[in-house]
């Protein structure tokens, strides 16, 4: 991943700063940097936002397309998901080099939204065992500064609550053949529950402490970090513990009730956001990637 | 100011896919009317005194019509009236999307300058445009962008005239968007109401499609047909197998019958037969429909009554009585001939053009209702409102159908225009080309442009790349009073004791280069049409008369085909070149037979005609030999008068050896030609059989010759001209001909088509492998093609793609096919004409004929003087019928005592019933045998009301 160089001193200066609560940007340890959202913002998906967290962007766009059901789940409908790492966001992405990280996002990601708890597959059934909605979600990092995960998962769940899913009709003649058909008007259309949907929050242990939404220069003092997604209850549904170094099993309790809260305090903002967004509808001026 | 547009859509393999597309809007975009001095328009289309007097609007106003008005009342707008209409780009586009012709003719009025149409692209300006609202369907969407539009060009010139008098008025029939028209201020109008209001044009009123709340008045609540499927159904259906799709034809002499010719391959069924109105359906000949087949136990066999729907006008009591007409005689079925029957659940396609026909006005005097009685016997009666019915009463008019509604007898239709008063020798032929659909407008100047400048020559040119033959001794030989002379030929002996034979063709394919506006014409028109007394051209008469035509000493260019030949006419070499000539002599027929028959005569024409008439006596008998029929079809002449151009004769045409002569070197040069171009291009060679007929065609020609106690062979060609030839009965030399009359009717059509799409190429008639048409290029297109293949295949020009695409190549010849087969109709229906304008003068004559035909309830007789052919009917409303049994083994027809055969001798009356001026016909009455109560005396007394037809 996209690292910087950072000299002992300074990490000395970062390490002390954690441990007064006082980070170099000026937040505090559970503090997330300045954060904008935009959804809608490609005409030709069925759902899309851009996040911008610091100076980190992502984009997500969602498409449906039909397809056939998983054989073990006949009537649930499944998310694909694929991270484009551009060479944009950082010059070591070109080529190939953006490959590794890419997958190893998307494999996070299809433990944290393809299952049940977190969308309601069932609603993207059309008919069990022959049809079902299939959602591409496809990420493109325009940016990288830090904190990837938490970005990337807040834009999913903005993209999936702006997905308009066309309405789809299933005739059935005399012989049983089964002919899909598509509604006329381009506003009859289906959306996603989404309140379940989570958000990862990653917490990087910095000395004693632990800081959310790590720049890359607190990244750099890190050791591990642990990534937890959670819903607006508060419910952890993945936790997963990366980098190099250890933790011990206290200081991962402390990191996951941090994360509960933290996580927790996301949800309900974001989703005002969005809600207020779409009350605005076509009269929104949109913002864009000039913006 | 960029928009976007976003659908989604089905994909073909059943994603579905959203599409957004890009759509700018402009400010630019002006108003087109002369008042505006705000819009930079150059030439603004609209006039500022739109003066159209009306009711309703005494002001100069501009029409702004909806889709459905324009799709529905075309006839009306595109009248020299209505002009300064301002068409809405929604409106253009959704009429595109419902109508091709409708839209093409919308297309048109716009162009032309006088009618004041201006499009308005409402949907790419700046204050007009909409976007689709949720819950917003897209009609009413549309519906909603009109109205923006109009509400637009009213404040826009209010504005521009100062709040002045210039107004734009919506013409809508809906209902729902009149209102909410009205609630946005502007003026609107019911289109019938407006037309209404307009002062002194009642004959507009006419023209008004129908509208469905109009409909409900007109008939009954009683529901007459079962309810078509919707389109979706019917496809599913379809894709199935549960219906089948096909092109209905209705039947000619039936009316309450139709057969549904199954139209995809691969299906055992090809044809589904249709009885009954019910059944029916409301199908319209020619219309595309979804039938659904019966199970075998209800399967019936075609009747062979012939069926006139002449119940009396507007009534639609009567319905059940015709029905209980129809069913005794459907109850004596025979299980060997039963057909797949079955029934129109749907139509997937109107083929409704505008019909020629006659009114029949209605019994009530004031009444505005009438019935409309086409002149294609296909065609279902249309009923019309007109307030002319006085006027148009004699009249052929042309009615087009607006819609057939299922509680209701007939179709409901408008007045369209008037061609003239019956009867009239230029209507009627107006009338007849337009029934076949040939093209007969005068060439118009983009054509004419591509005509050789006049005074035209030779050029060095020419005499560098063609072949001398100016010295040649070629003469034509022709009927007389043939101005486009195609083929000449000649005839010499070589030094080495063989013959020479030279088939000398018109060079059109020089002067006609592929793909300009004139070579498009004449593949449109496909071919020449001769009607009596009228020759409608393929190519401009320049071409036809003069330049191409193989005129007596005159330079000409052409196409030879020169063979050697030794004095058995056996082809030792053959060799086509395209070459210069000069014809010595233009003979007619009759003057080659004298030449050839005087032997005081030995110049070189004459000495070439009879080398030519010899070997084609040879060529002939070897031709017969192997199997070529000679079928029989009566063809008559008529001798028309000088100057009022009626016929005062006819006799049946008269063959001479020369034109078999001549016959016979036009079909050795096909043959040569069609074997050479299929050699050099065996993908795309334009090739011309003659299937050989499915042998239960024949069942009628043997069941014929068996009641006379002789066989007829159907195996093989060469086994039917033999038996042909054999069937002879004494003191009865008619009956040969008859016998041959009837085997032509047992033949398929010869058809074009390209060598690459098929591979049957036998000529059946002819007795040939393979045949194509080379021999008369200014009549026929099919042999400007085979000129240019021929032409491509001796490196005397160059090739084009068209000519190698063995696709485009079939599409041409699906439309010289049909131009073929309705140019026959055409001439078949101009004889049929002058036939009855013929007897129209002569009164009541007593005429011997041959029964050719037997029918349940009629028999068809053939006067071999006249080539007439007509029916006697043995039934009729007004009177008890005679005791009628048939036989359909025989087939005999048994009238109280006497039993009809096939070619019995009668004798009939024929007369011209003039007393209907609706649909003048011959009529044929029985005088012997005589039979009573049927039969009528020999004095020219009126002969009984009997319903006779004319085979046209």
């Amino acid at each position: 991943m996209a690292a910087v160089q950072v000299s002992e001193a300074e990490k000395v200066y970062i390490m002390h700063g954690v441990r007064d609560d006082l980070r170099l940007d000026g937040r505090g340890c559970e503090d997330y940097r300045h954060m904008e959202i935009e959804t809608d913002v490609v005409s030709n998906t069925d759902g899309s936002a851009k996040i911008s967290l610091g100076h980190t962007d992502v984009l997500v766009g969602v498409k449906a397309e039909i397809g056939k059901p998983k054989a073990m789940v006949p009537d649930e409908g499944y998310l694909e998901f694929f991270v484009d790492c551009s060479a944009n966001a950082t010059p070591e992405f070109e080529g190939r080099g953006g490959e590794e990280l890419g997958v190893e996002l998307s494999n996070t990601l299809y433990k944290v939204f393809n299952n049940r708890q977190s969308v309601d597959l069932r609603s993207l059934c059309i008919c069990p065992g022959e049809n079902c909605w299939v959602l591409y979600v496809d990420v493109l990092l325009l940016q990288c500064d830090g904190n990837l995960f938490d970005a990337i998962s807040i834009a999913i769940k903005a993209a999936l609550f702006n997905t308009r899913i066309p309405k789809v009709h299933i005739s059935e003649d005399e012989e049983g053949v089964k002919e899909i058909e598509l509604s006329d008007d381009p506003y009859d259309c289906m959306r996603l529950n989404v309140e379940n949907v989570p958000c990862i929050v990653t917490l990087c242990k910095i000395g004693h402490r632990h800081v959310v939404d790590a720049t890359l220069q607190e990244k750099a003092c890190s050791v591990a970090s642990l990534l937890i997604s959670v819903t607006h209850r508060g419910t952890v549904t993945c936790v997963r513990k990366m980098g190099g170094g250890s933790l011990d099993p206290e200081s991962i309790f402390e990191m996951t009730e941090a994360g509960k809260r933290v996580g927790k305090a996301l949800h309900a903002p974001l989703m005002e956001l969005l809600q207020k967004e779409e009350s605005l509808g076509k009269k929104r001026q949109k913002v864009g990637f000039l913006g | 100011m960029l928009k976007s547009k976003t659908f989604v859509k089905k994909t073909r393999s059943g994603g579905v896919l959203k599409i957004v597309r890009e759509h700018y809007l402009r400010d630019d975009i002006w108003c087109g009317s002369e008042v505006c001095k705000e819009c930079k328009d150059e030439a603004p289309v609209l006039q500022e005194h739109a003066c159209i007097e009306s009711d309703l609007c005494s002001y100069p106003h501009y029409l702004i019509p909806d889709t459905n008005v324009l799709l529905h009342q075309i006839d009306i707008l595109v009248d020299p009236l209505i002009r300064n209409v301002i068409i809405l780009q929604t409106v253009l586009q959704e009429v595109r999307h419902r109508s091709a012709p409708v839209y093409k003719r919308i297309k048109d009025a716009i162009h032309e300058k006088e009618k004041h149409f201006y499009t308005f692209t409402n949907e790419h300006h700046r204050e007009t445009f909409i976007e689709r609202e949720q819950g917003e369907s897209a009609n009413d969407r549309n519906d909603r962008a009109i109205r923006v539009a109009a509400k637009w060009y009213t404040d826009h010139l209010a504005k521009k005239t100062n709040g002045g008098s210039l107004k734009v008025v919506l013409l809508t029939d809906d209902r729902a968007n009149k209102e909410k028209a009205e609630q946005d201020g502007l003026i609107v109008y019911r289109c019938e109401e407006y037309i209404k209001s307009l002062i002194g044009n009642p004959e507009l009123m006419d023209r008004l499609a129908l509208q469905p709340d109009d409909q409900n008045e007109i008939t009954g609540s009683k529901l007459l047909f079962p309810e078509h499927l919707p389109l979706s159904r019917i496809q599913s259906g379809i894709k199935n197998g549960m219906y089948l799709q096909g092109t209905f034809h209705a039947n000619r002499d039936n009316y309450l019958e139709g057969k549904v010719f199954i139209n995809r391959e691969g299906e055992e069924i090809n044809e589904v037969l249709l009885q009954g109105l019910q059944n029916l359906n409301r199908a319209v000949h020619q219309d595309v429909v979804a039938v659904e087949l019966f199970p075998k136990e209800r399967w019936v066999a075609p009747s062979s009554v012939v069926l006139q729907d002449d119940s009396p006008n507007d009534e639609d009591a009567d319905e059940d009585e015709t029905e209980n007409n129809v069913n005794p005689i459907r109850s004596f079925d025979y299980s060997s001939v039963l057909k797949p029957t079955g029934r129109v659940v749907g139509v997937i396609k109107r083929n409704w053009r505008p019909f020629c026909g006659m009114l029949s006005q209605s019994m009530i005097k004031e009444a505005t209702r009438h019935l409309f009685t086409p002149a294609d016997r296909r065609i279902p009666r249309i009923r019309i409102e007109t307030r002319q019915a006085a006027n148009l009463v004699g009249q052929r008019i042309m009615v087009a159908i607006d819609g057939w509604p299922k509680n209701s007898r007939y179709p409901n239709g408008h007045f369209v225009k008037n061609l003239g008063s019956a009867g009239d020798k230029e209507t009627e032929t107006e009338v007849l080309l337009l029934e076949h659909d040939v093209p007969h407008q005068p060439f118009s100047q983009a054509v004419l442009s591509f005509l050789p400048q006049m005074p035209w020559s030779i050029t060095e040119e020419d005499l560098k790349v063609r072949a001398d033959l100016r010295h040649l001794c070629v003469c034509s030989v022709d009927p007389p009073g043939c101005t486009d002379i195609d083929d000449t030929l000649h005839c010499r002996e070589l030094e080495n004791g063989n013959l020479e034979v030279g088939v000398h063709i018109a060079d059109v394919s020089h002067f006609i280069r592929p793909g300009n506006a004139l070579d498009q014409e004449a593949a449109s028109r496909g071919t020449t049409v001769y009607l009596c007394g009228k020759r409608i051209d393929m190519v401009p008469e320049l071409l036809s008369s003069n330049l191409c035509s193989l005129r007596t000493s005159t330079l000409r260019l052409a196409f030879s085909c020169i063979w050697e030949m030794n004095h058995n006419a056996e082809i030792i070499k053959a060799h086509f070149t395209k070459s210069i000539i000069n014809s010595k002599a233009s003979l007619t027929y009759a003057e080659a037979q004298m030449r050839i028959d005087d032997s005081n005569m030995n110049d070189d024409i004459t000495k070439s005609l009879r080398g030519l008439n010899r070997l084609a006596k040879i060529l002939k008998s070897r031709r017969i030999a192997k199997g070529a029929l000679t079928l029989s079809s009566p063809e008559v002449r008529f001798h028309i008068d000088s100057e009022t151009h009626d016929p005062i004769d006819m006799q049946s045409k008269e063959l001479k050896e020369t034109n078999s002569m001549v016959e016979e070197f036009m079909l050795l040069a096909n043959i040569s030609v069609a074997q050479k171009i299929y050699d050099e291009f065996s993908e795309c060679a334009l090739l011309r059989k003659h299937p050989s007929p499915p042998p239960s065609n024949y069942d009628i020609l043997i069941k014929a010759a068996k009641s006379r106690d002789l066989n007829i062979l159907t195996d093989s060609a060469k086994a039917l001209a033999d038996s042909l030839n054999n069937a002879t009965v004494e003191n009865f030399p008619y009956f040969n001909t008859l016998l041959r009359i009837l085997a032509t009717r047992c033949m398929m059509q010869a058809v074009y088509f390209c060598s690459g799409m098929d591979s049957d190429f036998h000529h059946y008639g002819l007795a040939s492998p393979i045949y194509t048409h080379f021999t008369s290029p200014i009549r026929r297109y099919a042999d400007i093609i085979v000129h240019r293949l021929l032409a491509v295949a001796i490196n005397a020009d160059s090739t084009y793609p068209d000519l190698m695409d063995k696709h485009k190549q079939t599409a041409l010849c699906n439309n010289l096919n049909y131009r073929h087969k309705m140019a026959q109709y055409a001439q078949r229906a101009s004889v049929a004409f002058h036939t009855q304008l013929f007897f129209k003068n002569k009164g009541i004559i007593n005429e011997e004929g041959f029964i050719l035909f037997v029918r349940k309830n009629a028999i068809i007789i053939l006067i071999p003087k006249f080539g007439l052919e007509g029916a006697v009917f043995f039934d009729h409303k007004d009177k008890p019928s005679p005791r009628l049994s048939f036989d359909s083994e025989g087939p005999t027809l048994k009238v109280e005592e006497h039993t009809f055969r096939m070619f019995d001798k009668v004798k009939v009356t024929i007369s011209l019933d003039a007393s209907n001026i609706q649909h003048q016909r011959i009529r044929m009455a029985l005088v012997e045998p005589v039979i009573p109560g049927v039969s009528v005396p020999v004095p020219e007394s009126e002969p009984e009301a009997k319903k006779p037809k004319l085979d046209c």
